[in-house]
């Protein structure tokens, strides 16, 4: 009797652990029948009423027939939406304590779920995520992400899907907006912008006898030779490597480029002879000693030794300020002009929606949120720049301590090559320029075999 | 149960026998089924799907269709140069690693077997390295091993003089896996460690006595007695850490990331390269693949031709 009460206690125990495992294979199944729940009841739409009013008349329409077609029962909860960004500390709190809470307010039936996530983990964590079908509603994706992930089929298309889209794309400055094109489809809006400007370090200008920052290239090389002067330990300049964050407003400002405008060929841009002539130049930097070795491998704290007086140059966004502190002098300008002017790169983050979301009309609803020009100030206040052509003649930008500097350096800033091979097309270039500079290969070798391969992740089967 | 006819008394007895015969059977079974359940789950499944991938050009996103490659992710794998690079580094790491982490570990032992107090704190010491997280001691050798001011470089050339130049260690790809190979070794010690130091309390003490008495030295007697004794020991060990070091990761991913320009990458940092950056998934699967193959390959013949002697004519 005994063995057999054992027994029965032994079949239950596996049961149990079976049903467990049953249960945790089987949990995301429930959240799908939510799915046809399309419009909320009342709440949000009288909110979205009150939000579109300020934009267009026509949607308010659009919005009241849905209501009337789906006269489905409200929905049985309460809906969270998930929102993945890459913000600073500052930021966050901004968007967690100020920003959220006001969304929720005005749509109780929402909330909004922020996830922090550091940048070099954040696209293979997306990634992994959109494998295993549990992509976020929303990102705020750097703009350099967006046409692989739409490629990939996995964002929605926001001209499709919003109705009122057009409004929108007509309040933001078209280069960043251009940044979420794909064959006849934008696949999301832009949330920020920003670009690489010269920041220089005050107090080592003024022991090297600096009185301005430099405008050329010419006045480039000139104030290093005074800082190398300086020291053997002391650099002009620092970057973290070569990939295109980094050289690319090198290569645009002497006037070259990676591919062709229609981003069909790189042959006779990434290895022409202007972009030779920025290479030739950044690799004259390494040699004299005036670029931290930093850039060749094992990278720079580029921070570090600008705050430690060890590094005089560096080109930062428009956070650099609010996340470097303020104990340190320093000061901005454009960056350098060589033959192709003072050209950066622009960054910046857009924000899309993913197929998986369960939840898309909230998401969008989110999306006109964050693009109100009430959250894009809010939101300034804390390093990021907005991207309402209409908040330009406001006084907060035009008082603004260093906004202005960017904003004259985006008149001429560039994006870097828009294209769902980006990653790969990034990769073969770094390794080529890297080789290059160490003076491993020659730059007809070294950019010409990746001007040849680039030609082919160019094309898309 | 279909009641039978009525049966004599000893068949009753039978039968009785056999179900408590099966309840043993049935409770093993259920003893088993968690694990093997987890393990079908979280081990087998997986390895399939990786075959899987490693056949197919692999598409990430749920519903959109992967296409059928055949074996073209592994005729890519054996051509592409990266892949070569990537082997030898494997190999050379194990091959300096796991010599290193065997002798260190066995001299540590041999130590600690004859010392009579402070073994346990001793012991915990070197084992300390092994349960430190990988993730926090790479990013330290990251840091030591800077240029030109790390601490290493700091000692080298202004505390001892013992260099002009600070040396450029993750820069240059000669020297950028040195770190790499310090921190195997450095981590991997306390784990051998520990299980020679069980070995060595199993040999019985008569035989080091009538060695003594023979007049055998020290070292003789390590060489006769210590290490034959230990020999399946030894195997047991070397076959592990071969494993551990082909499977060489973390470290590589955080302190030089493959670079410079791949010259430090190793197989599973550049799989992981190519199917998370690259989201070629069928041909980070076939790289496991290759990779698990030759693993196999090796410890297999490890074990065939190390465990009994007699296989290799002695």
């Amino acid at each position: 009797m005994n063995e057999r009460k054992r027994l029965t206690s032994l079949i239950m125990a596996g049961l149990a652990v079976l049903a467990l495992l049953v249960a945790g294979c089987a949990q995301p199944t429930p959240q799908v029948i939510e799915k046809p729940v399309v419009v909320e009841k009342e709440v949000p739409v009288t909110v979205e009423v009150k939000e579109e009013v300020i934009v267009e008349k026509e949607v308010v329409k659009t919005v009241e027939i849905e209501k009337v077609v789906t006269a489905v029962p409200p929905p049985p909860g309460p809906v969270t939406i998930s929102f993945w960004h890459i913000y600073s500390e500052a930021e966050m709190n901004m968007l967690e304590q100020t920003l959220i809470p006001k969304f929720e307010a005005a749509h109780p039936n929402v909330t909004v779920e922020s996830v922090q996530i550091p940048y070099n983990e954040f696209r293979r964590k997306l990634l992994t995520s959109i494998a295993g079908g549990s992509a976020p509603d929303l990102i705020r994706s750097d703009i350099i992400w967006v046409p692989e992930f739409a490629y990939m089929g996995a964002l929605v298309a926001l001209d499709a899907s919003m109705p009122d889209f057009d409004t929108y794309k007509e309040a933001v400055f078209p280069g960043p907006l251009a940044t979420n094109y794909l064959s006849g489809h934008y696949y999301g809006l832009p949330l920020d912008t920003n670009c690489r400007v010269l920041v220089y370090n005050s107090a080592m200008f003024e022991a090297a006898g600096i009185a301005t920052p430099p405008k050329t290239m010419d006045e480039f090389l000139a104030d290093c030779k005074n800082i190398k002067a300086l020291g053997e330990d002391k650099y002009c300049f620092a970057d973290g490597g070569t990939y295109a964050w980094a050289v690319n407003p090198w290569i645009w400002s002497f006037g070259g480029d990676v591919t062709d405008p229609d981003l069909t060929v790189a042959t006779g841009y990434l290895d022409g002879s202007k972009t030779k002539a920025a290479y030739e130049f950044l690799k004259g930097l390494v040699d004299d000693g005036y670029m931290h070795p930093g850039i060749l491998g094992g990278g720079v704290d580029t921070w570090g030794g600008f705050g430690n007086d060890e590094i005089a140059m560096i080109l930062e966004g428009p956070w650099f300020p609010t996340i470097f502190g303020t104990e340190k002098e320093y000061g901005f300008a454009l960056v350098p002009a060589g033959a192709g002017g003072p050209v950066s790169v622009v960054g910046g983050e857009d924000i899309v929606m993913f197929q998986q979301s369960q939840h898309k009309e909230e998401a969008a609803e989110f999306i006109r949120f964050m693009l109100s020009e009430e959250s894009q100030l809010a939101m300034a206040e804390v390093g990021q720049m907005p991207v309402l052509s209409a908040l330009l003649d406001t006084e907060y930008m035009k008082n603004h301590p260093y906004y202005g500097i960017f904003l004259e350096q985006l008149k001429t800033a560039r994006a870097r090559t828009p294209h769902p091979n980006f990653t790969k097309i990034e990769e073969v270039y770094n390794l080529a320029g890297g080789a290059y500079l160490r003076g491993e290969m020659s730059f007809e070798e070294a950019l010409g075999g990746a001007a040849a391969t680039i030609d082919g992740l160019l094309i898309l089967e | 149960m279909v009641p039978g006819p009525p049966c004599p008394i000893d068949s009753a007895m039978n039968r009785t026998r056999i179900t408590q015969r099966n309840q043993h059977i049935l409770t093993a079974y259920l003893f088993v089924l968690p694990g093997l359940l987890l393990y079908l789950i979280f081990i087998i499944y997986p390895m399939a799907k990786a075959l899987q991938m490693s056949f197919y050009k692999w598409s990430i996103v749920p519903g959109n269709p992967s296409k059928l490659v055949g074996l073209a992710n592994y005729a890519h794998a054996l051509q592409d140069p990266v892949v070569k690079l990537s082997l030898r580094n494997t190999i050379v790491y194990t091959l300096i690693t796991v010599p290193g982490q065997m002798i260190l570990a066995l001299a540590v032992a041999l130590l600690l077997n004859n010392i009579s107090r402070g073994k346990i704190f001793f012991r915990t010491l070197y084992y300390l390295p092994v349960v430190t997280s990988w993730v926090i001691v790479s990013l330290l050798f990251k840091y030591i091993f800077q240029s030109p001011k790390g601490v290493l470089n700091h000692l080298l050339v202004n505390v001892f003089h013992l260099i002009q130049e600070p040396i450029p260690w993750l820069r240059n790809a000669s020297t950028a896996m040195i770190p790499i190979w310090g921190l195997g070794i450095w981590k991997g010690v306390g784990w051998a460690m520990v299980i020679f130091l069980a070995a060595l309390q199993t040999i019985p003490k008569e035989l080091y006595e009538a060695a003594a008495i023979d007049g055998a030295s020290s070292w003789r007697r390590l060489i006769s007695i210590t290490l034959p004794l230990m020999r399946p020991t030894l195997v047991f060990t070397l076959v592990m850490l071969m494993i551990g070091g082909f499977n060489v990761f973390i470290s590589v991913y955080l302190i030089t990331n493959g670079g410079p320009l791949q010259r430090t990458e190793v197989i599973l940092s550049y799989m992981y390269h190519q199917a998370f950056d690259f989201l070629e998934f069928g041909y980070g699967a076939a790289l496991c693949f290759v990779l698990a193959v030759v693993i196999v390959t090796i410890s297999f013949l490890q074990i065939r031709f190390l465990r009994r002697p007699e296989a290799m004519g002695l």
